[in-house]
């Protein structure tokens, strides 16, 4: 067998010029003094054409900063940020929601951005509420990325074709049932419902709770929901399935929480219960045309079940090297024109008054909906409820699984209530 | 020549004792790569993890060492434990044993000398190589949902299929049916297996009047108990660790009413959904002692029931 005979001098010479060539190869910004800023977030496609879109904007406005983008889905997110953090790893500019913000801002992972405000941050014109809904303990972690409340979307277009009339904004939750059982007789399709088994679906149990006075969680962090309420509830959508007005158990179960696996999208319902800067993405899923409306109320004389929330905000990591640069990446986002222009109403009704009147006339007609169905209801929302506590986002599963059970005919309504509350506050409590 | 330079080579080596020779270190220097990789990512993350179990750990702050809650929690106070250990059983229970037969069954079909055996021979190992990616998960979703092809099919007969993955009395099945799908995998050892048995017992034994089963119960299956003995317990080890398909299938959810919720996923929702990584190592702990435990008993009866060749 031949052997290769090199002496050093020959493999220092080969090597070197292995090396050279790696190196002309890299990309530019090895060599350059580039700040770099990398931006995570979640969301769909869409979202991250138009987010990519606007990184492209700013990177031309200013030179020397390149922002690295990285997205996934939302059930993948939080996983992946929660390790990146643990390794110290994460990104500057993390999409925040108000859910998880109080649990990252409290064990230390944001930045305050108190100090970034009236210089780079020029979001005094989103209006305190706008602004404070980012703050925990009194400090400010998260931007205001856009509002949005719950609403549900339906099929404006097939509801025509079967003959069926659109639900109106008011009508009551068992209006909506009502409606649900002639949309399902009208249609002359096989599996094909009004409404879908919102008994799972939490932000239909806070509204109906809001309604009655109560709440998903008081402001320490309790149940606002007892044992009666919850009896109610799964009895009233168990009713329903037993008259056969909504999809039954193994139908819903198809639903995983995302717009492509939502009734909608799989053609079980004409509506569905969703955020209203979600509008964008059902649409796309959708042939024909979607219009968007209120939830259901709760009847002459009952609180505003519904309320506007901030859709997601924008935070900078703790140990974030570029914070500044980070904190003016963000502000590009919420206060200029053409960043907002592209970003339209997609994540949200921006909050800022100047931004929300410079893109009101570029937006298309869908988005021109969400912004004006922001406007409807701004009169008729409640106030935003404090930051659920921890755990809130195991009981939104647990919701699930007990609807399903009952659903499946594995628990009547009154036992399922029981077994809610109780593994509810045991979640809690193990905070 | 050879034997004085064998002497003199083996005089040398006696000299220098147990000094480290050079062709050592450079087998060291060479597995130095390998090396660095398994301490780095797999001892390593394995001795932490057994760290972490005893912690409590929510990914954002540092742990927090709180002793044995952890396990005392598992063994007392977590119905969820319980019903995933189940489900995860349960799997075990009917995957491994049908995915066996299976293999066995096709490979001996095909131990019988038919023409194209390497094309057949291929496409089925080809499932066993797919199968556990992510890609053949969210196909089997779409098969499998209420008006995906397996139910287009049976509606040709006219029956009306439930929908099988949202309903908690059939998903478990579809993942059964997915692991033994991937049977292509223990047919090819099966396979070499039955290759090996001498042709000239089964000549025998026909002279003597034996027929096919007596054939198959007394001379095949003792001699392949060896390789029955390393499938199964390669496979029952594969069953428990399974993931990828439950997680993709039920979104992460283990649904409907966790009927799909195997123990990994209990373990990964533990860790990342909820924020207590130091519990989820702990489960991560107590699947490994399981599993050796099964493996140990494994061996334990192989004695009775294990024939080799020797």
């Amino acid at each position: 067998m031949a052997t290769l005979r090199m002496n050093r001098r020959q493999i220092l010479g080969w090597g070197g010029a292995a090396a050279g060539i790696a190196l002309a190869g890299a990309p530019r910004s090895l060599l350059a003094q580039d700040t770099r800023i990398r931006m995570f977030w979640w969301g769909s496609k869409e979202r991250a054409d138009r987010t990519n879109q606007v990184n492209k904007l700013y990177e031309a406005a200013h030179q020397g900063v390149s922002i690295n983008g990285e997205t996934l889905g939302w059930p993948d997110y939080w996983p992946r940020l929660a390790t990146q953090t643990a390794g110290r790893n994460a990104p500057d500019v993390i999409q925040m929601d108000y859910r998880y913000i109080v649990e990252y801002a409290r064990r230390g992972a944001l930045l305050p951005l108190d100090d970034f405000m009236p210089s780079v941050l020029k979001i005094e014109d989103f209006g305190k509420p706008a602004i404070d809904c980012g703050r925990v303990e009194g400090k400010l972690y998260g931007i205001n990325l856009g509002n949005n409340s719950t609403a549900k979307v339906y099929d404006a277009e097939t509801l025509q074709q079967i003959g069926a009339e659109e639900p109106k904004w008011d009508w009551s939750w068992s209006q909506w049932g009502d409606w649900s059982l002639k949309v399902a007789q009208a249609s002359k399709r096989d599996g094909f419902w009004g409404i879908e088994d919102a008994g799972g679906i939490e932000p239909a149990l806070d509204c109906w709770l809001r309604q009655k006075g109560k709440a998903l969680y008081t402001a320490d962090g309790k149940p606002g929901f007892d044992v009666a309420a919850m009896t109610e509830w799964f009895g009233f959508w168990h009713e329903l399935r037993q008259k056969k007005a909504i999809p039954p158990a193994d139908v819903q179960a198809l639903d995983k929480q995302s717009p492509e696996t939502s009734m909608l999208a799989l053609g079980h319902t004409a509506s569905i219960i969703t955020n209203s800067n979600q509008l964008v993405a059902h649409q796309v899923l959708s042939k024909t045309k979607l219009k968007m409306t209120m939830q259901p109320s709760g009847g002459p004389g009952a609180k505003p079940g519904q309320y506007l929330k901030p859709s997601m905000l924008f935070s900078i990591s703790a140990r974030s090297q570029v914070a500044e640069e980070a904190a003016r990446v963000i502000n590009f986002y919420v206060t200029d024109p053409g960043a907002g222009k592209v970003l339209g109403v997609e994540r949200g009704v921006p909050a800022s008054k100047t931004l929300r009147d410079a893109v009101a006339p570029t937006l298309d007609e869908l988005s021109r909906a969400m912004l004006d169905y922001i406007s409807f209801i701004t009169d008729k929302v409640g106030d935003l409820p404090p930051s659920p506590p921890k755990g809130a986002g195991e009981i939104n599963f647990l919701l699930k699984r007990v609807n399903e059970q009952v659903g499946f005919g594995q628990a009547a309504p009154a036992d399922a209530a029981k077994q809610f509350v109780d593994e509810a506050n045991s979640i809690l409590d193990r905070g | 020549m050879t034997i004085a330079v064998q002497a003199s080579g083996r005089a040398e080596r006696a000299k220098r004792g147990r000094r480290v020779t050079s062709s050592t270190l450079s087998g060291y220097l060479f597995l130095t790569p390998w090396l660095i990789g398994f301490i780095g990512l797999t001892a390593g993350p394995i001795l932490v993890s057994l760290y972490l179990s005893f912690t409590d750990f929510d990914l954002l702050q540092d742990p927090r060492w709180i002793g044995a809650a952890n396990y005392v929690r598992i063994a007392t106070a977590d119905p969820k434990f319980l019903s995933s250990m189940k489900v995860t059983f349960l799997f075990v229970l009917f995957a491994v044993p049908l995915k066996l037969a299976f293999a066995l069954a096709v490979a001996m079909v095909l131990n019988k000398g038919i023409a194209g055996l390497p094309v057949y021979r291929a496409l089925f190992y080809l499932p066993s190589l797919l199968g556990a990616s992510v890609a053949i998960a969210v196909l089997w979703r779409q098969l499998f949902a209420g008006n995906g092809l397996v139910n287009q099919f049976l509606a040709l007969f006219g029956i009306h299929g439930p929908s099988w993955i949202s309903n908690p009395d059939y998903a478990l099945s579809t993942l059964v049916v997915l692991s033994v799908w991937q049977f292509g995998s223990p047919m090819i050892i099966f396979l070499a297996g039955l290759r090996q048995i001498p042709r000239d017992l089964y000549e025998a034994s026909a002279i003597d009047g034996a027929k096919r089963w007596h054939q198959f119960w007394r001379i095949t299956l003792p001699l392949l108990t060896p390789v029955v003995f390393f499938n199964a317990v390669i496979q029952t080890i594969e069953a428990f660790k399974a993931f990828t398909p439950a997680f993709i299938i039920s979104e992460g959810t283990g649904g409907p009413i966790d009927s799909t919720l195997f123990y990994t996923l209990y373990l990964y929702q533990e860790a990342f959904s909820n924020f207590r990584m130091g519990y989820a190592s702990a489960l991560a702990w107590v699947l490994v002692v399981i599993i050796a435990l099964f493996t140990a008993f494994s061996f334990l009866s192989a004695r009775y029931w294990v024939h080799y060749d020797d």
